[in-house]
């Protein structure tokens, strides 16, 4: 259940002072740099990297100490809690199931809105041309800004997981912390590319942040993370087969039961199944995207 | 009436103080204004004229309530700016230019009446105030269409039958021409004139030349926070009499000619202004001096384009003014 | 007359402006499809199916609250991107009369989300509209919306102090909802929220319309509710003045 989540002004379509530190104007693809020592792997490897960072800072306006905690993890936290307090009166079902697969899904709302902002706030900026002007491989440049977002999200994720179950008094076994790192790390790039997903779909539509906004709120519903699939219909649970955290959350219930890593192999594999999907599709809808782009002539629209 | 001015200004200053940096704060501070004084009586049609960031609209928000004063005392209608707020705002109008300050998904029609119950028209004046400035300004007619689908013209109209909603005493106008085509900035100097010829005190700010000639009573040059100059046009023009013009297009200009010609015999003032990759030298010397043949000769080795010699205008006179402040 | 006239005006002007963003109106449609839907199978989970309407209700209050904390906190912000702000602050008023149609219109489009609940509720889950005193719902709703926008008026007052508004923003939804019981009572959450949610104008105005729903004394309640936000009111109202002469001394009313 979330309401509108307004990322600083751009809910509106006036123009609005961005309070991202780094500086805007520039193309954040850094230029071709020439050293004949390194391979075209490391080239492409460094293209996504430091340019997804350089991005990261130029396009997502949360980055501000303010805007980051609050948003970021104090926000998800109140979820949280919201839901497990929610699940205790109701008696739906216990803690561990309410802590655990809301901490998984608090990843999304860094990834969901990143990627939206990693497309979106190009357009905004009018340096979307730019960037399509690269010589350098666009899925290169457009997957290395979903890494900045998916680490974010891990780390909001932990930070639920830790302050939640803290709070509510949730013991997790530690021989299950490694492996619900790796599930949370693989939720958090599947969300990644959601939303790169979203960010690609959002070209298409004059007002982003309604997508945004109402995935974030479909995910709490689709993904079983806070009524158990039992409940659902099933139609809803098939939808949320093919939606990232869904399967994470699933893995990492097993995981903080004590079942052990090969319990959670299969949604693992799913999540991460998952995640590529939408990777190929962002990679997809963004090619298509250019194409048409050129064809017809609204380069300087997108 | 209280006091027989309708703008008081004196010793006017106003400094911006700013915080840079989250880590390690700095505080700037920049002086917008310092010490700006002048008088406009009742019924003139009065221009501050300058060049961007000038201090021209600090000092028309310090005089319309929308900042206070650093230091200083400024009295609209008799009424003090900082204290006396209320009664300032019921005789004032203000008038920006740009296309912001609107709501862009009310109609023309929305947009006034929910400004004519703010700024407290009688209901029952409301329709017949509306009807008639929407008259004046020439969007009758299409009032009733959103105005996100207005054009930057008629939103500039919009706005002045906003700030006349409530029959000012003192209208102030902030660069209203800034954007609009010819055509309609003509037709918004009309309004203007004909504002003033009916009683209502006008303040404009504006860096069209031609504007404050045409409109302006008496205009005060303001450049770096100080009035440079204050009178009447005919008064400025006679700033740059006794003086003769020579005009150079030139590409590539070192500072050190620019020097070079201001130490020639007779030069009063010389200025620089970039044209994209042309500079275009102006050379003020006095009357009876020819220097053009002087001024070539600095210039010998750099491309040159056109070059002329002619009478000073109110132009001249401005630049000179804003020049020797800089 | 005229200070009442120009509250209407005003109210109506602003839901207006708000009526017509696409954003709004997306979120205020589609997003109740999700809240209603989490509820009601919530409840069902839980093996509360009569309480069905009560899920629908709370689920609908909740989206009034998030449109009076987006709408109001951000509603000063949001005037001076457009341009507005010093517009409207010119004007010969005081600034509540000013910022006071604003908030309340945020609390009004609020209840499209509401409606937006119980309509779902209706078609997809067949909830049945049977209130028990019909009457009293529709005043304590009204009372209720009004009543968030002077509350909302404090937050516009106190968040366009801060730097981080919007970050505080995203930060208040679920605390309110949670500790409001809106959705639901929470009689499990640590007695230290007991304070807090007495003195939360939203406990009292869920509390308010979950009677007049279900059954119980409405008034009591709903009186609770109006006092407090009146209170409000009358903070928020000192504090704009305030805001005012310190965004005047600070030059910040042009720009962000």
């Amino acid at each position: 259940m979330s309401g509108a989540y307004l990322p600083g002004p751009a809910a509106s379509p006036t123009p609005f002072p961005f309070r991202a530190r780094a500086a805007l104007t520039p193309s954040p693809v850094p230029p071709p740099h020439r050293s004949p020592e390194k391979g075209p792997g490391m080239k492409t490897l460094r293209l996504m990297t430091v340019g997804g960072v350089i991005a990261y800072r130029a396009l997502f306006n949360w980055t501000t100490p303010g805007m980051f905690i609050g948003t970021l993890l104090v926000g998800p936290l109140f979820q949280l809690l919201f839901f497990a307090y929610l699940g205790r009166q109701l008696q739906v079902a216990d803690d561990r199931f309410y802590i655990v697969g809301n901490a998984v899904l608090t990843a999304s709302l860094a990834c969901v809105f990143g990627g939206t902002m990693a497309v979106a706030n190009e357009r905004r900026y009018g340096t979307l041309g730019h960037v399509l002007l690269s010589p350098r491989s666009r899925t290169a440049v457009f997957w290395g800004r979903v890494l900045p977002y998916a680490g974010n999200g891990l780390l909001i994720a932990v930070v639920t997981l830790t302050a939640g179950a803290l709070l509510l008094g949730l013991r997790i076994p530690v021989s299950a912390l490694p492996g619900l790192l790796l599930v949370m790390a693989a939720g958090s790039l599947a969300c990644g590319f959601f939303g790169l997903t979203l960010g690609a779909l959002g070209l298409r539509f004059r007002d982003v942040w309604v997508i945004s906004n109402v995935s974030v709120a479909l995910l709490l519903l689709l993904t079983g993370v806070n009524v158990p699939a039992s409940g659902l219909p099933g139609w809803m649970v098939a939808v949320g087969e093919w939606l990232p955290i869904t399967h994470a959350a699933e893995a990492a219930r097993r995981l903080a039961a004590g079942d052990g890593l090969a319990a959670a192999a299969g949604p693992l594999g799913q999540e991460l199944l998952v995640g590529a999907g939408y990777a190929v599709a962002a990679a997809a809808l963004l090619k298509i995207f250019e194409f048409e782009s050129r064809r017809t002539a609204s380069l300087d629209v997108l | 009436m209280g006091s027989a001015y309708a703008i008081e200004a004196e010793e006017l200053r106003r400094t911006y103080r700013a915080r840079t940096g989250w880590l390690k704060p700095r505080r700037t501070e920049v002086e917008a204004v310092r010490g700006v004084t002048f008088t406009v009586g009742r019924g003139e049609l009065f221009g501050l004229l300058g060049p961007n960031g000038a201090g021209k609209t600090t000092t028309i928000k310090m005089l319309n309530t929308l900042l206070i004063p650093t230091s200083g005392r400024a009295r609209v209608c008799g009424h003090d700016v900082e204290r006396e707020t209320r009664e300032v705002r019921r005789r004032i109008g203000y008038v920006f230019g740009g296309d912001r300050g609107l709501y862009d998904r009310l109609s023309a029609l929305d947009n006034l009446r929910y400004f004519a119950e703010l700024y407290a028209v009688p209901a029952r004046e409301q329709k017949g105030r509306i009807a008639e400035l929407l008259d004046l300004v020439g969007l009758a007619g299409r009032e009733r269409e959103r105005v996100e689908g207005y054009s930057r013209g008629m939103r500039q109209r919009l706005h002045i039958a906003r700030g006349l909603l409530h029959s000012p005493d003192v209208l102030f106008l902030d660069e209203p021409s800034i954007g609009v085509d010819p055509v309609a900035a003509r037709e918004l100097r009309r309004t203007v004139a004909d504002l003033a010829s009916t009683g209502t005190t006008v303040l404009l700010t504006t860096h069209y030349m031609a504007e404050a000639d045409e409109l302006c009573d008496r205009i005060a040059v303001i450049a770096d926070g100080c009035i440079q100059a204050l009178g009447t046009p005919a008064e400025l023009r006679r700033r740059a009499e006794g003086r003769r013009v020579v005009e150079v297009e030139a590409y590539g200009v070192p500072e050190s000619a620019v020097d070079a010609l201001r130490g020639l015999p007779g030069v009063r003032e010389t200025a620089v202004e970039a044209r994209g990759a042309l500079q275009l030298l102006t050379v003020h010397s006095d009357a009876h001096v020819d220097v053009q043949s002087d001024v070539l000769r600095e210039l010998a080795g750099i491309r040159l384009g056109r070059v002329d010699s002619r009478e000073p205008t109110l132009e001249d006179a401005y630049v000179a003014i804003v020049s020797a402040a800089a | 007359m005229s200070t009442l006239r120009l509250l209407t005006v005003g109210t109506l002007l602003h839901v207006k402006q708000i009526s017509r963003s696409p954003f709004e109106i997306a979120i205020a449609l589609v997003v109740p499809v999700v809240q209603a839907t989490l509820a009601v199978y919530l409840f069902r989970s839980s093996g509360e199916q009569h309480r069905l309407l009560e899920a629908a209700v709370g689920a609908g209050v909740m989206g009034v609250w998030s449109s009076v904390l987006f709408g109001s906190g951000g509603a000063i912000q949001g005037q001076r991107w457009q341009g507005t702000l010093e517009m409207i602050m010119l004007a010969p008023r005081r600034p509540v009369l000013v910022v006071l149609p604003i908030t309340i219109a945020t609390g009004l489009t609020g209840t499209y989300a509401l409606l937006a609940t119980l309509v779902w509720g209706r078609l997809l889950y067949g909830i049945r509209l049977d209130f028990a005193h019909p009457a009293a719902f529709v005043v304590a709703a009204v009372v209720c919306v009004v009543a968030l926008g002077m509350f909302g008026l404090l937050l516009a007052a106190t968040f366009v102090l801060m730097r981080n508004a919007n970050a505080l923003a995203n930060t208040l939804e679920y605390p309110v909802w949670l500790v409001s019981g809106m959705l639901v009572p929470i009689t499990v959450l640590p007695a230290w929220t007991t304070p807090i949610a007495a003195v939360l104008p939203t406990t009292w105005g869920a509390r308010a319309l979950r009677e007049a729903t279900s059954g119980g004394p409405v008034w009591p309640s709903l009186g609770i509710c109006l006092g407090i936000s009146l209170l409000c009111l009358v903070l928020g109202g000192f504090a704009l003045t305030h805001v005012e002469r310190r965004a005047r001394a600070a030059a910040t009313l042009a720009l962000a």
